[in-house]
């Protein structure tokens, strides 16, 4: 449901319909600068991503179907890349490894929104099942938008491997999401 | 060949492929399911993310701009009549502050002149348009040092507002002063100014849709220009 309205509201942008946008705007913008916010870990920062996020929705030119896969995912992608731009523009000094911190935080707090409250809760359980290897190459890799070049320099590892360990994370991490949403489900039912 | 395609999943994610390779990845992604389970599984991470509240005025400013960037030749062609037209003076302070009083000046003379010749005429004939003019003094919120006058003149459809503004409080930053024309509570925006070295500012509006029935004239301290409705605080305001 929440799927197809979304792709709806994305046509209507492609029509230059303002208060889709708008619209857009309204029910991603928490989770959208939140996101932003924890990869650049910069306020202006995280803001202009965000600004070039809508910028490229509202200039671009039917980017999106659904062939793509979900609409939040290819979003998302969008927002990380431009992320990537910013942060690797401003040639940010590397976080230390020691620094980076855990992806499954113990507590957290965001009652006010149920719904991003479900989605991270799954997530989390998902990504939980990793090992804490595959957890950092999720953390360096996503959060960090570190190239395979970087990781392997600061990891220590062969840069072949670190594709390759991305993927199995990747790969590992989608397996648990489906069962974890496919448990979700059932208990729903119940 | 799949396995190939499949092998392009990180980097797709990464935003290091090539545009063409990047295309030819999508094209791979609509048939093979495997990926785009993975995909839509990685587009999960991003709720791993403690919420950050965002900084104020972030949604006017994101929307402003993304707005504003649309290229002209798209934005124009759709109502090229009445558009807004302010007198702003807002960037270049410097150069252009000082004219921006003597213009409004001289368009409050020539808008005054016309209603004069209006009324001479609606006199002297039978009324051929209707026409009104009205002078306002707006009244000051609490601790707002600034006053301001308005000119409001009708014709039949058009509606040309003219606000001259004194000892206005300089602004920081974006702020702008926004004029609003109000009907029952609901505002639109009329016009926009920010104040010369001497706190004055002034702003000249013309519309051709929708010119009856407005009840209330406000001006209010917006965090930036271009808001669609009040965010800031109404800093002068009178009865229509």
């Amino acid at each position: 449901m929440e799927k197809s309205s979304d792709f709806m509201l994305y046509t209507r942008i492609q029509q230059k319909e303002k208060a889709a946008l708008e619209q857009l705007y309204d029910r991603y913008e928490k989770i959208l600068f939140s996101f932003l916010y924890k990869m650049t870990e910069d306020r202006d920062l995280a803001e202009e991503a965000l600004q070039e996020v809508f910028i490229k929705l509202w200039r671009g030119k039917g980017e999106y179907d659904e062939s793509k896969g979900k609409f939040t995912s290819w979003l998302f992608t969008m927002s990380r890349n431009s992320a990537i731009d910013l942060i690797r523009k401003q040639k940010k000094p590397s976080v230390p490894l020691d620094e980076i911190g855990d992806l499954v935080s113990s507590e957290t707090a965001v009652e006010e929104l149920a719904e991003w409250q479900e989605q991270k809760d799954q997530i989390q359980e998902a990504v939980s099942e990793l090992s804490s290897e595959q957890q950092k190459m999720i953390q360096l890799f996503y959060f960090k938008g570190m190239t395979h070049e970087t990781i392997s320099t600061m990891c220590n590892i062969p840069l072949g491997t670190v594709k390759s360990r991305i993927r199995l994370a990747l790969s590992k991490l989608k397996k648990t999401l489906h069962g974890v949403q496919e448990r979700g489900a059932i208990d729903d039912e119940y | 060949m799949m396995n190939t395609n499949c092998d392009h999943v990180v980097d797709y994610l990464n935003g290091t492929l090539t545009a063409e390779e990047k295309q030819t990845f999508e094209q791979h992604l609509a048939t093979c399911a495997d990926c785009r389970e993975l995909v839509d599984a990685v587009g999960e991470l991003p709720y791993l993310a403690e919420p950050a509240e965002p900084p104020v005025g972030m949604k006017s400013r994101i929307l402003a701009n993304v707005f504003e960037e649309e290229p002209q030749k798209q934005a124009e062609p759709k109502r090229p009549v009445e558009k807004e037209k302010t007198v702003p003076m807002v960037k270049p302070k410097a150069r252009r502050s000082s004219w921006a009083p003597l213009i409004a000046a001289v368009l409050l003379l020539s808008l005054l002149g016309n209603a004069y010749a209006l009324f001479k005429l609606a006199d002297e004939q039978q009324p051929a348009t209707e026409s009104a003019f009205q002078s306002i003094e707006l009244q000051p919120g609490e601790a707002f040092g600034g006053s301001a006058k308005a000119a409001i003149i009708q014709e039949e459809g058009s509606l040309e507002v003219v606000v001259q503004a004194e000892q206005l409080e300089q602004l920081q930053g974006d702020e702008v002063y926004q004029i609003w024309l109000l009907k029952e509570g609901q505002p639109v925006p009329a016009g926009a100014f920010t104040p010369d070295a001497d706190q004055q500012g002034s702003a000249y509006y013309s519309m051709t849709e929708n010119t009856e029935g407005w009840d209330t004239i406000a001006i209010t301290r917006e965090p930036e220009a271009g808001n669609e409705t009040p965010e800031g605080e109404i800093v002068l305001s009178s009865e229509i």
